[in-house]
């Protein structure tokens, strides 16, 4: 009797099991909304049990960093001396590209960060590559926000919840970005496939990218902002793929900004029309 | 029937060891490491853990409870639910088939019967994941996780060994 009710209730799993991995696939927000509230419910034992590693790795970067003080030092001055010129050449650049955006009446889009975020999970695994930060809705985070670092994008979050979130990086088998040659200007996507190296996808067959051609982000599909640093073309296989060293070292992650890109409206074409709609918009909504 | 469940009142809190145990070893695993290469091999440490309990102490992991851990796992990872909590009840069930008279003999017969079985578990659960993705995903790494989960099971079972000596 007993083995019975133990090979039922195994039975009953199993199907359970099998049950929601087919129909998980469609991403339910009942689904989405559950996993939201386990991981944020396990993010603080996940915290408490990270401190001893936390606290290794923080003592051993400590070390490394007294003992390579003054050779950073050295390097810092002179790298200090190299970005002074490099600032007065930008700030005329930049100066000379608003005159030109103002020139042609180009919008831009508007970038605003929402949080500094701490990763507090990974999934350690060959097939999903995801990890969990320590911001939430709570913080202003939605699903479909841009993830970065100074080194460049990182990934996007695909589910939120109040304290934490699931940021899905760039190089996973789900993940595509729209990017761009900056070369060339070539928009195309970065196909993630589970390895270090994603992979570009769409390039027209009259276009050729050679090893070391950067790749940015293109801002087409509204989630990243357009001419992020992505990566640079790290090989180009027999086959003809073309494979991305990412800028940002995906295995080295502690902190990164999650970011909302709001894209600009139509450049407004200077017409009558156009101006007087211009100039009754902002009067309609003072009225309301 | 009636006879486990005097044995896992008796225990009272002690009951909930095992459960736990395998918890702790889920958190361990979605820690980020920051480790390049090693990052993507962790070693199959839930899978471990279900081994050692369903040999040692089968009354204190009910199927629902490799359900709720394996579900948990897959929440915390990102891996699609119900895949980890498949794989962990079948290879329970593969315990029970088995018969725990057979397993619960020496060490080194266990490793070896868990090394058969740890190379069957990294191959269906790629299978299962190129299945769902519909793409041959790469093995390379599954290797890696094979060999790494062979390696720790002295150190996690010694430590679950540990956590048995309260029903001693």
């Amino acid at each position: 009797m007993r083995s019975f009710g133990q090979r039922f209730s195994a039975i009953f799993f199993i199907l359970l099991s099998l049950a929601l991995l087919i129909f998980g696939r469609s991403q339910t927000q009942l689904i989405d909304q559950t996993r939201a509230h386990i991981f944020n419910a396990f993010i603080p034992a996940i915290v408490v049990v990270d401190i001893p590693r936390v606290a290794t790795a923080g003592l051993s970067d400590w070390i490394k960093r007294v003992a390579t003080v003054f050779s950073d030092n050295e390097f810092l001055r002179e790298e200090n001396a190299e970005l002074k010129t490099q600032l007065v050449t930008s700030s005329e650049l930049v100066i000379d590209n608003l005159r030109l955006k103002n020139l042609l009446k180009i919008k831009d889009g508007t970038v605003s960060t929402i949080t500094a975020s701490r990763i507090v999970s990974d999934s350690n695994s060959p097939f999903f590559k995801s990890m969990l930060i320590n911001s939430g809705s709570n913080d202003g985070v939605a699903k479909g926000h841009a993830v970065v670092n100074e080194e460049g994008v990182v990934g996007r979050t695909i589910n939120v919840a109040s304290n934490s979130a699931r940021v899905l990086l760039i190089n996973d088998i789900n993940s595509r970005i729209p990017v761009k040659l900056a070369k060339s200007g070539v928009n195309v996507i970065l196909a993630g496939d589970n390895s270090l190296f994603p992979k570009i996808n769409f390039m027209p067959t009259d276009e050729i990218a050679e090893v070391g051609d950067q790749i940015l982000t293109s801002g087409m599909g509204g989630v990243f902002p357009p001419d992020l640093p992505v990566g640079h073309v790290n090989e180009i296989t027999s086959l003809g793929e073309i494979k991305i060293r990412t800028s940002v070292n995906l295995n080295r992650l502690n902190y990164v900004s999650v970011i909302e890109y709001e894209i600009a409206s139509f450049p407004i074409l200077n017409t009558p029309d156009a101006d007087t709609k211009n100039t009754t918009e902002p009067q309609a909504g003072q009225e309301e | 029937m009636n006879l486990s469940k005097t044995q896992e009142q008796s225990h009272g809190l002690k009951a909930v060891f095992p459960f736990l145990s395998i918890l702790f070893l889920i958190v361990i695993m979605v820690l980020p490491y920051n480790i390049p290469v090693v990052g993507d091999i962790m070693p199959y440490l839930t899978l471990i853990g279900v081994y050692y309990w369903s040999v040692f102490k089968p009354e204190m992991l009910p199927v629902a409870a490799v359900f709720v851990l394996g579900f948990i796992q897959d929440v915390l990872l990102g891996s699609p639910v119900g895949l980890m909590s498949l794989m962990l009840i079948v290879v329970q069930q593969f315990v029970f088939i088995q018969g725990r008279q057979f397993l619960e003999r020496d060490f080194i017969f266990n490793w070896v019967i868990f090394v058969m079985l740890v190379v069957g578990f990294g191959v269906v659960y790629w299978a299962i994941t190129s299945l769902y993705y519909r793409e041959i995903l790469d093995y390379f790494d599954v290797f890696g996780q094979i060999l790494l989960t062979i390696a720790f099971y002295p150190v996690i079972t010694g430590l679950l060994g540990l956590v048995k000596k309260v029903y001693n």
